[in-house]
């Protein structure tokens, strides 16, 4: 097997950042930008766009109407549109969820840590999300508003609750 | 007492069984929270069965014929009652129940869905989930 080719190595190879050539700057900035490029390829094409996949699959799996056999509707692809949108804007340092189907038409993201430790957010056609937590003995629900940008702060404070020290999912 | 021989009330120490039809409502060793959410266009209940982990796959083969079912949530009644539900006995078919007394918000129906969606991690804290 090949060894992985590495930019942090290719980096390495353009000195300790004390080259005094403007075209030596130059290079290092082009590096460096490839470098966060590739990063956030990573992150973007790895850890989200695995769970950008599992929407879609999940929702190519209920896309018909009646998919649950007592009348669930069809995930909506306004859900789908709004889902994917989240995922993207969750920071990487937000592991991504996992992914249901709901029977109203919603897409459901679960962040699970145990059975007693789990926050979920259905996704539908309104830009306002509900979400419900258990951790423990505490317990609680609320209503959030998602400009399909910014996740709300409210969100990101009890996924990371929820997830503690857990590590983002691997690719 | 009803047909199947079971008695009219769900006593707290039965066990139910939520079949599971959608591979998306459940992991490796978690029920999802979707599993349980009420169905809107059945009243606004959760269908289940008086049913242990026992034999699961003679149940789903005999009441659920139309779809694939992978597997099953199974709780006890007092684990719903907890979440300030109710099981309520209704066969046909035979073993057949429903949670109900879930949250209504019409003037709010996202509100509404936050509501359930709580009560159901509640009931999923306590779930014990059998694949087949």
């Amino acid at each position: 097997m090949s060894e992985p080719f590495s930019l942090i190595d290719a980096w390495a190879g353009y000195g300790d950042g004390t080259a005094v050539s403007a075209e030596a700057d130059t290079i290092r900035r082009s590096v460096s930008a490839v470098i966060e490029s590739v990063h956030e390829s990573v992150w973007l094409f790895g850890l989200r766009g695995e769970a950008v996949s599992e929407v879609l699959s999940v929702a190519a799996k209920h896309s018909q109407a009646r998919w649950d056999g007592e009348g669930a509707e069809p995930v909506s692809v306004l859900a789908i549109d709004r889902a994917i949108a989240f995922i993207r804007a969750l920071p990487r340092s937000i592991p991504v969820p996992e992914i249901a189907a709901e029977p109203d038409g919603s897409i459901s993201l679960d962040w699970i840590d145990s059975r007693s430790r789990v926050l979920s957010i259905s996704i539908g056609v309104s830009d306002r999300l509900a979400f419900a937590w258990v951790d423990g003995t505490d317990q609680g629900h609320a209503v959030a508003r998602f400009d399909g940008e910014r996740i709300p702060p409210l969100i990101l404070e009890r996924i990371r609750e929820t997830m503690g020290n857990a590590s983002v999912r691997a690719a | 007492m009803l047909p199947s021989g079971l008695p009219e009330i769900v006593a707290d120490d039965e066990a139910l069984a939520r079949l599971l039809t959608s591979s998306s409502h459940f992991n490796a060793t978690t029920v999802k929270p979707s599993a349980f959410l009420p169905n809107p266009k059945a009243g606004m209940t959760t269908s289940v069965f008086r049913h242990d982990a026992g034999n699961l796959i003679q149940l789903a083969r005999d009441r659920r014929p139309d779809v694939t079912v992978h597997g099953a949530a199974i709780c006890k009644a007092a684990a719903v009652r907890s979440a300030k539900l109710d099981v309520i006995a209704e066969e046909p078919p035979p073993l057949h129940a429903n949670i109900v007394g879930w949250p209504v918000n019409e003037a709010d129906l996202v509100l509404q869905k936050a509501a359930q969606k709580e009560r159901a991690l509640v009931i999923t804290s306590k779930c014990k989930l059998v694949l087949f």
